[in-house]
């Protein structure tokens, strides 16, 4: 599973999301964008949170060291 | 100004825009007046405009409903304290009452005499009961005083007798005989009183009677077991009873005044026992009569308390809806012809087709002959803000509100708070164990919903209720960003896939000094659970969280900043767009984008370049060579381009504004004076009384020193906002600290000593170390620094938050106020 993959798998989850209101909850078009709007900013919040650490995980600098007493 | 043309940027969305508002005029004719203002109140979409604020409550037309309204509000009041006492609690029942005002208060007033004059009795009966009951102990005690008296009196009367008999002795002195026998031909007739006096003034008592009448009195006490209600204020007292022994007239007249003064209560009483006797049967059967008269009585009075609490709050709505419609109707002016009201308020304009069918049902209620007449004024009076909210987002909505209401149509922060505010909470507070706790308490909230909305909550109770789904949000996230951090109360899972680190050999010789290496691809959903307890934890926790906070900070700014965009598209301020957006825009990323920017290259490249150095020698040396710290091609060129497009958007957000902006001025104000009046004078007339809006004077100091500010804040506050944004890393590092230790020192330890009663009191430790610390205080520490990252550092770059609220005229809101 490499970031391209986990990054498509967001991009769907956030797609179906999307798609999951607007047939629940379709009340007119504007209140549709909002919760189109909501869905979009929580999965982009979602994958920077993830993108970040994975990321960050890729090519270490630091590996763990464990501790002494283990 | 009530119709700002909806521009093409983007498509109308909830929330993001104020409902569009209107000013709109209402003439009503008088005789529907009354019911007009009441439908609009069940509307509850018009906001009234004191067109009488010049005027003093008492001068206003309808000030004498509103004191009527007053009158019954304050009857009601009464009744409903009658009712607390008597332990009568007004019946909630739906079924609406169908009682004209007029009625109302005719019953009300009637009511309350009734209930007065009752009471009166009550009390007066209450108090007569009062006083048999302190005259009957009066009597029993009293009676004893002189009964054991009486009997020592014949005991000494017998023994003088006898020792007259046996003393015809020769000791027995001649001349006492004659004094004693003298004696009792001219005896005195000494006066008495009796009565109670309250016991801690006894000894007082006491003491002044013998000072007043120097000596010459003689008094009795008896105490009383049980408490006495005292008829006068009703209190139960301890009391004594008193017998007070005198001579003469004038001692009585002082002992009087005496007993007044401290409150005793005195009583007719007999000197002969018999008529005591009489007396007390008498006194026991009065007792009674007024027992069973007083039960009666009250009886009555719960029935009638009863049957008032029955209808209570109906009369209760009924009344105070009354007295706002009065309200309202104050505010509206009189026509000259005195046959309309006129009213002025601000609407939603999807209102309109609402208001008109409320004006036209009125109408036709009230039977008036013509109809209210509705339109819409032009001003440009800045309109209330309004937004319509569900249950969901008016808690986020109140988070903003709670920074300043936003300006008419302005852009609104809401839309994107209601995800990055629980988001960047989560950041901080991430640990899926305690995020399922937050869940639990805010679905416990949310599934108690309806019943918990209907009671009366104490203050944190109800904060945590209003905010229920601000938590429901931020327990989902936290549970997301915990799946993130792997952290479940401090306790790392290997949940999507083994550890991507291994030792470097078999032996596993080295592991705890160089320490393991990467063998596998790189763990896929968040942080590898093999770090938890290493020593190198922290250096690497700490390098990722604090990149991670400044690529998000970074993220929410532009995000910040392009929202100041769609308010200049949206109110078609190009000034706003080239020399506030762009230069904005162009200054933060070419600094911390480029930051963040670096970031990114580091981690995928894996360099070992300084980002501090880079950025710090960006600007002291920028024309040098990076040497070990360059981590891609052309970076020294695009550092000197970038450097120099910051320093270029510096002067650009400053100079050009403030003369731009008063060139237009000088050309409005050019063409205006030449400009025929092109509004019809219905409009004149409405823009005369807002003149003074229109016509502001132009200074030019001003402005420039306001953009100078406006500059360098933005400036500064690109750094220090920045930097503020580490409070993520900082927050979130106490977090994960704080429940690794309450882990390791607490649950861990208790768990090594192999007993039973040590682990059971280090779990109630670690639980309520867990649930004070960590779910109420880390929380609240969080959630404030969340707010404050979307006060300060989100909304500066756009949100003006200057305008007021839409308070609509509503029955609805009525106890709200209250």
């Amino acid at each position: 599973m490499g970031f391209l993959v986990t990054t498509l798998i967001f991009i769907v989850i956030g797609i179906i999301a999307s798609l999951c209101t607007r047939i629940c909850c379709n009340r007119g078009p504007s209140t549709n964008l909002f919760h189109l709007t909501l869905v979009i900013t929580a999965t982009i919040c979602c994958w920077m949170m993830w993108a970040i650490v994975y990321v960050a995980q890729m090519k270490p600098l630091i590996v763990p060291i464990l501790s002494e007493g283990e | 100004m009530g119709e700002v043309a909806r521009s093409g940027c983007c498509p109308p969305m909830d929330l993001f825009r104020s409902e569009p508002m209107q000013l709109v005029q209402l003439i009503i004719p008088i005789e529907s007046a009354h019911r007009t203002v009441s439908y609009l109140g069940d509307l509850g979409l018009l906001q009234f405009k004191d067109l009488n604020a010049d005027k003093s409550p008492f001068q206003r037309t309808y000030a004498n409903q509103i004191k009527r309204c007053g009158e019954m509000a304050r009857r009601l009041r009464y009744f409903k304290e009658q009712m607390l006492k008597a332990g009568v609690s007004p019946k909630y029942s739906t079924t609406p009452v169908d009682v004209n005002i007029d009625d109302l208060e005719v019953k009300l007033t009637e009511i309350e005499s009734e209930l007065t004059e009752m009471n009166a009795n009550g009390e007066k009966l209450q108090r007569s009961y009062n006083e048999l009951v302190e005259y009957k102990l009066v009597l029993q005690k009293a009676g004893e005083f002189f009964r054991s008296a009486q009997s020592r009196a014949i005991e000494q009367q017998r023994e003088y007798e006898s020792r007259q008999l046996g003393g015809e002795s020769m000791e027995t002195p001649l001349l006492q005989d004659q004094e004693l026998l003298g004696d009792s031909s001219k005896q005195i007739k000494l006066g008495f009183l009796a009565g109670l006096v309250p016991r801690e003034k006894s000894m007082v008592f006491e003491r002044i009677l013998f000072r007043a009448t120097r000596g010459n009195v003689f008094l009795r006490q008896a105490t009383v077991e049980d408490p006495v209600t005292d008829p006068v204020s009703g209190d139960k007292t301890e009391k004594n009873v008193f017998v007070i022994f005198y001579a003469g007239e004038k001692a009585k007249a002082k002992i009087l005044k005496i007993c007044e003064a401290f409150g005793a209560n005195r009583y007719p009483f007999a000197e002969e026992l018999g008529k005591q006797a009489q007396m007390i049967t008498e006194v026991s059967g009065r007792l009674l009569e007024l027992k069973t008269t007083i039960d009666a009585g009250l009886l009555h009075r719960n029935n009638l308390l009863n049957t008032i609490g029955a209808q209570f709050e109906q009369w209760d709505v009924l009344v105070r809806k009354e007295k706002s419609i009065h309200h309202i109707l104050n505010m509206l002016s009189l026509d000259v012809t005195k046959k309309c009201l006129v009213a002025e308020g601000w609407s939603p304009i999807f209102a309109n087709k609402q208001i008109q069918d409320a004006l036209q049902r009125a109408a036709l209620d009230s039977n008036s002959q013509v109809n209210a007449i509705f339109q819409v004024l032009h001003t440009r009076e800045l309109p209330p803000t309004y937004f319509r909210t569900n249950k969901f987002t008016s808690s986020f909505q109140g988070i903003i509100d709670s920074y300043g209401v936003a300006k008419y149509q302005e852009a609104n922060p809401t839309v994107y708070t209601v995800v990055t505010f629980p988001f960047l909470f989560a950041v901080m507070f991430g640990d899926w164990g305690h995020g399922i706790c937050l869940l639990l308490a805010a679905l416990y909230f949310i599934i108690r919903e309806k019943k918990l909305s209907s009671q009366k909550l104490d203050d944190i109770t109800e904060m945590t209720f209003g905010g229920r789904y601000v938590i429901l949000m931020m327990a989902l996230f936290s549970i997301y960003t915990g799946f993130i951090y792997n952290e479940f109360f401090s306790v790392p899972f290997a949940l999507f896939a083994p550890s991507a680190y291994d030792c470097r050999d078999l032996s596993c010789r080295d592991s705890t000094t160089v320490g393991l290496i990467k063998v596998r691809d790189t763990y896929p959903f968040g942080v590898d659970p093999v770090w938890h307890g290493t020593r190198s934890e922290l250096p690497f926790l700490n390098s990722l969280k604090m990149k991670m906070s400044i690529l998000l900070g970074v993220a929410q700014m532009n995000l910040g900043i392009v929202m100041s965009y769609c308010n200049a598209i949206f109110f078609r301020n190009r000034v706003n767009v080239w020399f506030q957006f762009i230069p904005q825009m162009i200054f933060l990323n070419s600094l911390f984008g480029y930051l963040a920017l670096l970031i990114i290259v580091k981690w995928s490249t894996g360099s070992q370049a300084d980002l501090y150095h880079i950025l710090i020698y960006m600007f002291l040396s920028p024309t040098d060579d990076l040497g070990e710290n360059q981590l891609f091609v052309g970076q020294r060129n695009l550092q000197l381009v970038l450097l120099l497009l910051a320093v270029v958007s510096v002067p650009w957000m400053l100079v050009p504004k403030p003369f731009i902006l008063k060139k237009q001025h000088e050309a409005r104000h050019g063409v205006e004076s030449y400009t025929p009046l092109e509004s019809t004078d219905e409009s004149l007339q409405v823009e005369s009384n807002h003149d003074s809006h229109g016509h502001e004077e132009f200074e030019f100091s001003e402005v420039f020193v306001h953009q100078l500010i406006h500059t360098i804040e933005f400036v500064l506050g690109a750094v220090s906002n920045t930097a503020s944004y580490l409070r993520l890393w900082a927050l979130s590092l106490a977090h994960s600290e704080l429940s690794s230790v309450f882990y390791e020192k607490v649950l861990l330890m208790a768990w090594g000593y192999n007993n039973v009663i040590i682990l059971i009191v280090g779990l109630i430790v670690f639980i309520f170390a867990t649930v004070g610390v960590l779910l109420v205080m880390e929380t609240l520490s969080a959630f404030l620094h969340a707010l404050r990252l979307h006060w300060v550092e989100f909304q500066n770059k756009f949100y003006e938050g200057d305008g007021y609220k839409f308070h609509p005229f509503s029955f609805s809101l009525l106890d709200d106020e209250e």
